[in-house]
């Protein structure tokens, strides 16, 4: 505990300050954008319904969806791009929308007295509307400012660093601290922002200079606090620099950027690749929580430089191919049409396989005398299969259904930490297990067999950009790993996560010693 | 102030038709001298509301041409024109978010005056309409009675020394002994600063009390112009005699009530 905690406060610089930067250049431009568009808009009415009801569509699309459609939009870019577009666009319509219905509801009464009296529009608009506006306005801006603090926490799975990795990585982990670090740093910065806006509106309100600029002050040390780590932790410096002849494994004063999905694995191996290009002095810069297709397409344009992904996910999923086949041939296969295709180069299987099986509690398979998928299609009606997010829009659900006879069973998605407890607690009588993870065992469960070999062979592999593959030194310290962790090691090393509550990175450092120690038996 | 030969107001055959066709005023000429008080009166609807803002040009009018000072208005920036002519409206039309002082020192202060000018003028205008700078200058306007408001809104009107004053309404949101302090005391003002204004009214009692010329609208046009003597003894038509039966009858009955 005291470890988790230490490497959570360790994270907090880094992480609060990509929040903070995140949220606020997301915040300033959106009001920007929607306050002039607002005072345009408040005196015609037919614009105001028009930017009303596109500001209101953007609204009703999920925070986490429009995220993630900003990827492809913006050509499969990600981190701090794709995030700040959509979070600027969710800040637009609550300050758009005040604005407009704040200045609609100026008194007609003083509107006239305002023209009567001789004043000129701009001296109208910026010393009787806006003034008379403002509260309504700034309610709005408050709004803004907690929905997109809120909504920075969901910029993770696009890897942009926010205080959304602790959320998404404690809920992988099953490490609660970190989630409940994530939601009250979140919580803490919304209340905080909200609140000095809410001071800054009374200060101009009641033309308070002091109250101004203690707030004004407190903003500003605010964001330099945040942004500093930025700046302090990363100098400039050209990546492709320094590629020593002679293929030395000297990874020194380059930055290579690592990215991981949104799993126990891919954070221990994160954490084991970030060890060791750092040991070959490089820097190291973390994507965690990428989606799946998110990620390859960051490798593709070279947005991350290194991950490991799974042949099967890249069969199925990039390659569009439904038919699983014989797993030394998947590899070669894919290796080749990679480098061809995007000129990506898969270095090699680590040596272990993490595959999609269908799991069952054994003293409940053992009484309805299950024990291959082959057995399941009379009973399918009867029974509820619980899965990730994704697995049941997969190939491999579909075709197993198909195969099997499965079209009966009810399916229901969750969160993949919650899936084992929910299979053992009796929730769901199913599940699509990772075949790696440390739970099949702990939680007395049983992969059940397919006599079909519908399943496709999911070999971890380690995937390096376009340029990152033209960077001999950094093959060279990767491919060592190439083969050396089996699935035994892997399972082992999930399990120290998922159940010992260890940090990914200590089971990472656990992996690396006992690679070390029995370097010489492989 | 402009010359005493020729009339501050001129208004020529001035017509306005609204969107739709509603004809609004029909053909209204009016002449106003320096100093000179003339009371708009007719019922609600009749245009002089209308008539009263295309002065100022809040209202465009149709036809028909306006002249102050001897320029047509439709030549003249409307912002400089307005900023020329006080404008005082029903229900005071006070800023709500300024305190009085900021609200009476406006027009100077947006003329680009300094603030010890402004200072000056707002203690001035204050005093004037009769209300202590040092107690209400740094009042907001809801802290303020109906009529202590009313007050604050002439000061506005007059802090910009206009040439014209402009006032819809003033006193209808009144009750009747504010109303009428307030009355008298304009009209003093009136007679002392020797402004012109031009008066929108319903009330036709009003109208007699507060006007040296009375001009009675209805339908966009004008039945009757004249001063409130001529027009009590010698109404144009019935319309007009039955619009001053009733201040006439309120007073008879209320006379009953004494003897």
């Amino acid at each position: 505990m005291n470890a988790n905690l230490a490497e959570r406060f360790a994270e907090l610089p880094h992480l609060l300050s990509g929040h903070v930067l995140l949220s606020m250049s997301a915040i300033l431009v959106g009001l920007a954008i929607s306050l002039p568009l607002g005072i345009q808009a408040a005196g015609r009415p037919r614009l105001a319904g028009l930017v009303l009801n596109a500001a209101s569509i953007i609204q009703t699309i999920p925070g986490l969806a429009l995220l993630a459609l900003m990827v492809p939009l913006l050509g499969g870019t990600i981190g701090y791009a794709p995030a700040f577009l959509a979070l600027m666009l969710y800040s637009i319509l609550p300050i758009l929308r005040n604005t407009i219905v704040g200045l609609q509801g100026v008194d007609p009464v003083v509107r006239e007295a305002a023209r009567g009296i001789g004043m000129t529009p701009g001296e109208r608009l910026w010393q009787v509307e806006l003034p008379l506006a403002l509260p309504v306005i700034v309610a709005g801006l408050r709004t803004a400012v907690v929905w997109v603090v809120g909504a920075a926490t969901l910029a993770t799975p696009v890897g942009a660093s926010s205080l959304g990795n602790y959320i998404f990585a404690g809920l992988q982990t099953r490490n609660w601290l970190s989630v409940l670090f994530g939601c009250l740093f979140a919580a803490g910065l919304a209340i905080i922002l909200d609140q000095m806006i809410r001071l800054l509106e009374v200060a101009a309100r009641e033309r308070r200079r002091g109250l101004a600029a203690g707030v004004g002050l407190s903003l500003a040390i605010l964001i330099t606090a945040s942004v500093a780590p930025r700046y302090i932790a990363f100098e400039p410096a050209g990546r492709n620099s320094a590629v020593i002849a002679g293929g030395a494994a000297d990874l020194t004063d380059e930055t290579i950027v690592v990215g991981a999905k949104a799993f126990t694995e891919q954070y221990i191996l994160g954490a084991l690749l970030e060890s060791r290009m750092e040991a070959a002095g490089a820097r190291i810069d973390r994507r965690d929580n990428l989606g799946s297709t998110i990620a390859f397409d960051a490798l593709r344009t070279g947005e991350i430089d290194v991950y490991i992904d799974y042949s099967g996910t890249i069969w199925a999923t990039v390659m569009n191919r439904p038919e699983p086949i014989h797993r030394h041939a998947m590899l070669a296969e894919m290796t080749g049409w990679l480098w061809a295709e995007h000129g990506i180069l898969a270095l090699g299987g680590l040596g272990f396989e993490n595959a999609y099986g269908f799991a069952m509690a054994r003293e409940q398979a053992a009484a309805l005398g299950v024990t291959s998928l082959a057995d399941l299609a009379p009973l399918a009606a009867q029974m509820t299969v619980g899965g990730d997010a994704e697995v049941f829009s997969r190939p491999e659900w579909v075709m197993t259904r198909d195969l099997y006879g499965l079209g009966a069973m009810q399916t229901r998605a969750m969160d993949a930490a919650f899936m084992y407890g929910a299979v053992r607690d009796g929730q769901v009588d199913m599940i699509s297990a990772y075949t790696t993870d440390g739970r099949i065992a702990a939680f007395d469960l049983i992969v059940l067999d397919d006599p079909a070999a519908v399943l496709p062979p999911y070999d971890a592999v380690i995937l390096l950009s376009p340029d990152a593959a033209a960077n001999p030194a950094l093959v060279a310290i990767l491919a060592e790993l190439v083969g050396a962790i089996d699935d035994e090691l892997m399972r082992e090393a999930n399990r120290q996560v998922d159940l010992d509550r260890q940090t990914p990175d200590q089971a990472a450092q656990w992996l690396a010693e006992t690679l070390e120690a029995g370097g010489a038996d492989r | 102030m402009s010359s005493a030969t020729s009339p501050v107001l001129d208004i020529r055959a001035v017509r306005k038709t609204y969107h739709g066709g509603v004809e609004a005023v029909r053909g209204v000429s009016l002449e106003l001298a320096a100093g000179q008080l003339l009371v708009l009166a007719g019922a609600s609807g009749c245009g002089k509301t209308t008539l009263l803002k295309m002065i100022n040009r809040l209202e465009e009018p149709s036809g028909g041409s306006i002249l102050f000072g001897g320029e047509d208005v439709s030549d003249l920036d409307g912002v400089a024109l307005r900023r020329r002519i006080g404008w005082v409206m029903q229900g005071d039309g006070l800023f709500p978010h300024m305190s009085v002082r900021r609200n009476v020192g406006l027009i100077p202060r947006l003329a680009g005056q300094d603030p010890a000018r402004v200072e000056l003028r707002v203690r001035e205008m204050l005093e004037l309409v009769r209300l202590d700078p040092s107690e209400y200058g740094d009042r907001m306007p809801a802290e303020l009675s109906g009529g202590q408001r009313q007050r604050v809104g002439f000061a506005r009107a007059l802090a910009g020394s206009p040439e014209l004053v402009l006032m819809d309404e003033p006193f209808s949101a009144l009750d009747p002994i504010t109303r009428d302090a307030l009355q008298q005391d304009f009209k003093t003002l009136q007679a002392e600063l020797g402004f012109a204004a031009v008066m929108v009214t319903h009330d036709m009692a009003e109208a007699l009390i507060m006007a040296q010329d009375v001009a009675v609208m209805r339908a966009g046009q004008i039945v009757q112009t004249g001063s409130p003597k001529a027009l009590m003894s010698a109404p144009a038509d019935d319309y007009v005699a039955g619009l001053l039966d009733t201040p006439r009858r309120q007073m008879r009955a209320i006379a009953e009530l004494a003897g």
